[in-house]
């Protein structure tokens, strides 16, 4: 193989790539979904209704965290909601009282048994935030209590 | 917190998507293809060739003055780490101790090693300190010091895979190692453990070879084009420092741990190891640990899991490539190709940590002005800044990250290809090794991707 023609296959391999990409990249419509095995179904609520549902600051479900016995109902989960959204997170808890600390956003309030705790808040920041139980932490136990998970528009 | 992987850290990332996760393997295979059809039938890289600097440039750089204002730059940070671990508030988000040592050291210096060269050398707290001492007591003595002992051949970097190893449980495994005052008691015992070994072997002896950090950024610092030559700065080509690396005993571990520290960082934070962990904990607390040492013996396994996974699959790979003949024994090809493992770990560490160090990174900003997290202290009128998450969006990150795992590819392609070249007499047997190193490759390729892809799920 002669140098020029190493050099054309190499221009055409990513030439092709970069086109196929460029093509691909508006969402995702399933037909990659062969190469992508078993990472298919976490991401789909990423892509799928992404260029359409734009609503600047369009207010969200509200979102709740239940905690029993210091745990999180039904284990830790994952609290999806778009960048610009406005947040509101309801903890309850049977915890006399449980110090929560919702990281990144660093917001901190108490949830009592008699009252749970309420946050608020524009979500600004995109990626993955812990809420953590600082009451479970001081007790040697685990505390992470939920993710908040922001997603780009 | 409990659930470990650094205390310091407020945001993570948000996994990449299945079209580009997609996209990014698909990219990585017609590379390695086509690869494999075009690279060049000649050996490139295994002589370096050097354009040096201007003489008078050079000689600034490599001046005594220079040499000895880096080292105290260095030993003064060191003091720092120290005195505001020691001293400080002990909340590890305000403190300057785990913040330096696990952002801006650990991660920070990898792209500049990367760009740069080996900066690290220059900075170098403890290389800076033992010099010193050396030279006070080579004075006072007025005669020649006893030289130290020979540096055993068989050690190689296993001191070294050693530090690293438990620089890495202290981040990650240890539910209270990123606490400014364990960081800094973490470095004085580290800086001890240096101090005897650089009396025993000799100064320069130790750096290279068993002092992990000097052998962790001098791998990264093969990468960049800048090289000391003899006295003298210049440019090398690039990719070439890393073909001229001298593989010693433990060379492949030190990138397994490398790579496999990375690796269980990423994999700690996803599904996979959350079902886990929790079975292991409970295991080792049926044994008798407190629920937290549990958990923390969880980590470690792990870790070490990590590590043996990457150590394992290269190996493997190695193995394949010692049966398609050419007379090498397995322990031979391994460290014939361990230099190639070097820009995948780059890509590993830089794409993990991407948004990491150009996040938390920022906290450096208000932390010099109050580097002990005191109420009231500003030194350069900066304590009040905060970190913004706007520099960079989840999706350029994700570009940023597959551009990172996909070039670190590449170029352990090209390295081993060149590699092979001129170990093999017949050029059909260096093509079939190659085959196996690619399935190496793209193995490590590919499970870089998916740790991307899975994270915080």
């Amino acid at each position: 193989m002669s140098n020029r023609a190493r050099a054309g296959l190499v221009a055409l391999a990513v030439v092709v790539v970069a086109v196929a990409f460029v093509a691909l990249r508006p969402g995702d419509s399933g037909n990659k979904s062969d190469d992508t095995g078993q990472k298919t179904s976490q991401t789909e609520s990423t892509g799928a209704k992404g260029p359409t549902a734009t609503a600047p600051s369009a207010p969200a479900p509200p979102l709740d965290v239940t905690l029993k016995g210091g745990a999180p109902v039904g284990g830790v989960k994952s609290l999806k909601v778009k960048k610009g959204d406005m947040v509101r997170l309801q903890v309850r808890t049977d915890e006399k009282v449980d110090q929560l600390h919702l990281h990144g956003y660093d917001i901190e309030k108490e949830a009592r048994a008699s009252k749970p705790a309420n946050f608020a808040f524009k979500a600004s920041i995109e990626g993955v935030f812990e809420l953590e139980s600082h009451t479970a932490e001081h007790a040697g136990r685990e505390s992470l209590m939920a993710r908040l998970v922001v997603e780009p528009r | 917190m409990i659930v470990i992987a650094h205390g310091i850290v407020g945001r993570s990332d948000l996994p990449i998507p299945a079209w580009l996760f997609g996209w990014a393997a698909a990219l990585v295979l017609v590379v390695s293809f086509v690869a494999l059809a075009v690279l060049w039938p000649q050996p490139r890289l295994q002589d370096g060739g050097f354009r040096a600097l201007p003489t008078g440039l050079s000689r600034v750089l490599t001046s005594r003055v220079v040499e000895v204002i880096c080292g105290a730059i260095g030993v003064g940070l060191l003091f720092l780490v120290v005195y505001s671990g020691l001293s400080g508030l002990q909340v590890a988000t305000a403190n300057f101790a785990p913040n330096f040592v696990f952002v801006v050291f650990w991660v920070g210096l990898v792209p500049v090693s990367a760009l740069l060269g080996d900066v690290f050398r220059a900075f170098n707290p403890w290389r800076a300190l033992g010099r010193t001492v050396a030279w006070i007591s080579q004075t006072a003595a007025r005669e020649p010091l006893p030289a130290p002992l020979t540096y055993p051949e068989r050690l190689g970097y296993l001191p070294a895979a050693v530090g690293l190893f438990a620089f890495t449980a202290l981040e990650l495994v240890s539910s209270s190692g990123s606490e400014p005052e364990n960081v800094a008691i973490a470095t004085l015992v580290y800086s001890a453990v240096t101090f005897v070994a650089m009396a025993l072997y000799g100064v320069e002896a130790w750096v290279s070879r068993g002092e992990a950090f000097s052998v962790y950024f001098g791998l990264f610092a093969r990468l960049s084009p800048w090289v000391r030559r003899g006295g003298r700065l210049g440019l090398r080509k690039p990719l070439s420092g890393l073909a001229a690396f001298e593989a010693l005993p433990g060379s492949a571990l030190v990138l397994a741990v490398m790579i496999g520290t990375v690796t269980f960082d990423g994999a700690g934070e996803g599904p996979v190891w959350t079902r886990i962990s929790p079975r292991l904990a409970d295991a080792f607390r049926s044994l008798g640990l407190s629920p937290e040492k549990a958990l923390e013996a969880a980590f470690f396994v792990g870790l070490c899991l990590g590590v043996a996974l990457i150590y394992g699959f290269y190996r493997l790979g190695v193995g394949g490539a010692a049966s398609v003949g050419g007379g090498f024994s397995p322990r031979q090809l391994s460290r014939t190709f361990v230099h190639t493992l070097v820009p995948i770990a780059t890509a590993y560490v830089m794409a993990h940590y991407l948004t990491f160090l150009l996040y938390q990174g920022q906290a450096m900003r208000f932390l010099v002005s109050n580097p002990l997290g005191r109420d009231g202290t500003d030194i350069f009128g900066t304590a009040g800044q905060s970190i913004n998450y706007g520099v960079i969006g989840a999706t350029s990150a994700w570009y940023y990250q597959v551009a990172l795992v996909v070039a670190g590819h590449v170029a352990a392609l090209i390295l081993a290809h060149d590699r092979a070249l001129v170990t093999y007499d017949q050029p059909r047997l260096a093509v079939r090794s190659q085959y196996w190193m690619l399935v190496v490759m793209v193995g490590f390729t590919s499970l870089a991707l998916w740790l991307l892809a899975q994270s915080n799920t």
